[in-house]
């Protein structure tokens, strides 16, 4: 396995520069995931690894051997596609076999690999099957295997569980931790679902309108989400956000809402600029129905999910926010309620989207 | 998926060729084009211009050489009683095939839209007969036609009718070569039609029956809109395709009686191939493939327009 | 198929007009059925009033005489030379090009694929006379090469397959570069195979197209061992009737047609899916 590193890769559609001078090291053995909306040139970055996309500017190597002028078949990563590309008129074998074949391995060599690729997947009954005889989960095991078979440097996935339905992507996400915790192999996944992300990864590559917005671990994107961008993409509900003024309290800020009510927050004061208008994010989580609370917001609508119920809360000020109350909430709509937020775990965020977070 | 163990195995050397295709422009990739385009350069791009340099040379027969005289050719083609007749034959055969080409091909479509077995034996009948070629088509309708023993004299006859000489009669020559090209080619735009009918959404007409809407209605309201770009398509196509008359016409009449049914081509290939006036030839065939190109674009814009108003 | 046959209330009016079709593909096919009778007469009794046809004695003689004398067999078998050899000629350039316009990228592609549809409004009697000079000075005439080459510069085939690659999903490509497969293997083991549809087509069509061209081979094969069936059969019109007999003449366009009929028979859904996906395009 190989660690895959980019230097300042710039990637331009005609004058559109969809990518600007991009570094980023993926460790050997890493599980990435490049996450963000259609549209922010994860894709694009995959393809540009895989060699499938030109390179305008800076370089790519993996293990240490620059390759971005390589074709991609010399550059020893393997793809599994959206829409699976498997091979229609060749058998699964053959599907697996073809890249092999391609650069000259013997053909014992290509049947144990094959034999034991199949074993894996658990696809040994499938292999003198077509690809459109097959299921569309057993389609991607395939798709899987093919580059399973090939021991490639890195494993490049392209939304690849999208094309299947709600329980089978849940279970093949659950396969796909367990092959990558056995095979250790080097692995970007592309997906704009931000639970297969934090489900999945071990760093997150947050993207937003063809720039990087935050690299971390699933938990620091959640906890210490770098923008604005990112507080609002991962997580659900969204983080909320309320527009505030901040008052010192002994070196942290105090944030003060539109209705007069406060959340003291753990944020150091002397991060924030001055100048700006402000807004304090607060995940649903941390903010509940309390006999002590001191910020009172009626009850708009009552969304039940069985172990915890979260309520759409209307401020005084017009302001509106999601609360997280127990599963059996006797909460209805219409209700006032008393409202207590954890001020440890509130976030402030500047005009500019940049986020500031209690110190660690 | 349990047990994983990639087992290392024999190394595979790696990637022993890097023969692998890359992305992005390369000149070699064009070598997939270059058989056809030596074809189509020498056999079409070619003898296109040669044909427009040869349209302006006066040739000679006996010496073999040839002469450039600019557009003398021209200006003898259109002081040329024969040839601006045969114009106005082959727009008169496009104006009496063309209109029946659509009506009678758009009727058989919307009758044989269905599924079952009768109506696809109908299709093959009707389409059946475009894969004659042309020297078999003009043998059955010579015997059609005799006046003698043809099948439609014998028919007269029958009723006490006095024969009627179709080929032999100036009148009669032409409208009996659209008959004959009619029955040989109605197939295909009826399958165009037949093809542009299937693309319509069987809902469409389910909705406008729940709406009390008439067979007749829902042809006016949802076919004929649905089909207007078939129907351009159909009729460019037989436009181009009937100024092209030439096989019908040499086979059934000769252009007779009295040039009465020559069309531009058998012109072409009279002055070219029988007279040797290459010169002459080339020039006629370059007026027809201007009157060709004027009359498909003159027709699209127009049908543009409407279809766009 | 038909989007109204089975709306209620339809029934009587639908088996109305399919009765008038029915009434009108029978006198579509009188001119053919009129001909298999003429080729089953003797040419003696036609002599005297084609009439005869319809009642007995019926032979096979005139069948039987196409075997043993005329030149059909020679121009059938001419005709197969070059319908088989424009077909192969066309699906091959086709499908290299096809697949070059569609997928390999090179410098200027664009600008020479819009040259080549133009191409396709270029109709065959505006080059035909220029044509026949360069194999005249090639001194080419009657031969086969003569007869077959003109019909590979079409570039209709150029346009359908390249149309054809362009529809097959683009990661298939992909897959196969990262398996490391060259272009042309790409081209020949993962996108032709995917092509058979669009090869059918073409092939068919091509076929019946060099099979039923007249023009070109009349002018470029003079002598009458090199006609094909189409020029041949032409020639024995202009004898018609007299010579050698109506029952006869009527027994050889029976026979000649029968090949072309009999691939449309086989070949039919191919032929009917071709029109249709011409039409939606």
């Amino acid at each position: 396995m190989s660690s895959i590193e980019l230097d300042s890769v710039s990637k331009r559609f005609g004058s559109v520069e969809v990518i600007s001078e991009l570094s980023l090291t993926i460790h050997s053995g890493e599980f990435i995931a490049f996450l963000g909306p259609s549209g922010c040139g994860k894709s694009t970055l995959l393809r540009m690894i895989a060699g499938l996309e030109t390179v305008n500017g800076g370089e790519i190597r993996i293990g240490g051997e620059r390759v971005d002028h390589l074709p991609p078949g010399a550059r020893g990563v393997a793809m599994v596609f959206q829409h699976y590309a498997l091979y229609p008129h060749m058998t699964v074998f053959d599907n697996l076999a073809f890249g092999l074949k391609n650069i000259g391995t013997p053909h014992d060599e290509i049947a144990r690999r094959i034999e034991e690729a199949a074993r894996i997947l658990e696809i040994g009954h499938l292999l003198q099957r077509k690809p459109g005889q097959l299921s569309g989960g057993q389609r991607q095991r395939v798709a899987i295997g093919r580059a399973l078979v090939k021991d490639p440097k890195a494993y490049l996935f392209d939304e690849p569980l999208s094309n299947l339905d709600a329980a089978l992507r849940v279970r093949t996400r659950v396969e796909l931790a367990r092959l990558h915790q056995q095979t250790r192999a080097t692995t970007i996944f592309v997906t704009h679902d931000q639970v297969e992300a934090m489900t999945l990864a071990s760093r997150i590559v947050v993207m937003n309108a063809r720039k990087v917005e935050q690299v971390g671990t699933p938990m620091e994107i959640y906890g210490r989400p770098a923008t604005e961008f990112v507080a609002r993409f991962v997580g659900s509900p969204a983080m909320n956000f309320l527009p505030v003024t901040v008052r010192d309290r002994t070196g942290l800020a105090t944030a003060v809402l539109g209705d007069g009510s406060i959340i003291d927050t753990d944020v150091p004061v002397d991060l924030l600029s001055a100048g700006g208008e402000l807004r304090v994010g607060v995940r649903a989580e941390a903010i509940h129905v309390r006999p002590d609370g001191a910020i009172p917001g009626k009850v708009e609508v009552v969304e039940r999910l069985g172990d915890r119920t979260h309520l759409h809360i209307r401020l005084k000020d017009g302001s509106t926010l999601v609360a997280e109350d127990t599963g059996v909430s006797q909460v209805q709509p219409g209700d006032t309620v008393p409202l207590a937020v954890e001020g440890a775990t509130a976030h402030l965020f500047d005009d500019a989207g940049l986020a500031y977070h209690a110190r660690q | 998926m349990t047990d994983v163990t990639l087992s290392p195995g024999k190394a595979v050397a790696a990637v022993k060729r890097p023969t692998g295709a890359s992305i992005g422009p390369r000149w070699t990739n064009a070598l997939f084009i270059a058989p056809y385009m030596v074809f189509y350069l020498a056999l079409l791009v070619y003898p296109l211009f040669k044909g427009i340099w040869m349209s302006m040379l006066e040739s000679d027969m006996f010496d073999d050489t040839s002469k450039f005289t600019g557009l003398a050719n021209y200006y003898r083609l259109f002081n040329d009683k024969i040839f601006i007749g045969t114009i106005w034959n082959t727009i008169f055969f496009v104006l009496m095939t063309v209109p029946v080409f659509v009506a009678i091909g758009l009727l058989l479509a919307l009758a044989l839209n269905r599924s079952d077995r009768t109506s696809a034996s109908l299709r093959a009948i009707f389409f059946g007969t475009s894969v004659l070629s042309v020297t078999i088509v003009t043998i059955i309708w010579k015997m059609m036609y005799m006046p003698g023993n043809g099948a439609i004299a014998s028919v007269m006859r029958l009723f006490g009718l006095e024969p009627i000489a179709f080929i032999t009669t100036a009148s009669l020559a032409l409208p009996a070569i659209a008959v004959t090209t009619i029955w040989w080619i109605i197939g295909l735009p009826m399958m165009l039609f037949l093809a542009a009918l299937q693309q319509i959404p069987g809902e469409l007409y389910e909705a406008a029956a729940l709406d009390n809407a008439s067979r007749w209605r829902s042809f006016w309201s949802i076919t004929l809109p649905s089909i207007r770009r078939t129907m351009l398509v159909v009729v460019i196509y037989e436009i181009v395709a009937q100024f092209q008359l030439f096989g019908q016409a040499q086979l059934l009449t000769q252009g007779g009686p009295n040039n009465a049914s020559r069309p531009i081509v058998l012109f072409i290939y009279e002055q070219g191939f029988r007279s040797w006036n290459l010169g002459y030839a080339a020039a006629a065939s370059e007026v027809l493939f201007l009157i060709m190109a004027v009359a498909a674009l003159a027709q699209f814009f127009a049908s543009r327009k409407r279809v766009e108003g | 198929m038909a989007a109204s046959e089975h709306i209620v209330g339809r029934g009587i009016g639908n088996k109305l007009i399919l009765l008038s079709v029915v009434l009108v593909a029978v006198i579509w096919m009188l001119p053919i059925a009129w001909t298999l009778l003429l080729s089953l007469k003797p040419n003696s009794e036609l002599m005297i009033s084609t009439a005869s046809a319809f009642h007995p004695p019926y032979t096979l003689k005139n069948y039987t005489d196409i075997f043993q004398s005329s030149g059909v067999f020679r121009w059938l078998w001419n005709s197969a030379v070059v319908s088989v050899g424009v077909t192969a000629g066309i699906l091959i350039l086709s499908s290299l090009a096809g697949y070059g316009f569609a997928r390999a990228e090179f410098k200027g592609r664009d600008i020479i694929f819009v040259l080549v549809l133009l191409g396709l409004a270029v109709p065959e009697q505006a080059v035909i006379i220029a044509r026949h000079q360069m194999f005249s000075d090639l001194k080419m005439h009657n031969t086969y090469p003569a007869i077959i080459l003109p019909g590979l510069s079409s570039a209709f085939g150029v346009f359908l397959m390249t149309q054809y690659f362009k529809a097959i999903p683009k990661d298939i490509d992909e897959a196969a570069m990262l398996d490391n497969a060259s272009r042309f293997k790409i081209f020949w083991k993962v996108l032709l195979p995917l092509t058979v549809p669009a090869q059918a087509t073409l092939g068919i069509f091509s076929f019946l197209g060099a099979w039923n061209d007249y023009l070109w081979p009349l002018i470029s094969a003079t002598k009458p061992e090199m006609f094909t069936i189409t020029v041949g059969m032409a020639s024995t019109q202009t004898n018609f009737a007299q010579s050698e007999g109506l029952g006869f003449l009527m027994a050889q366009a029976i026979f000649a047609g029968l090949p072309v009929f009999i691939v449309y028979l086989f070949f039919q859904k191919y032929i009917v899916r071709a029109v249709a996906g011409a039409a939606i395009n």
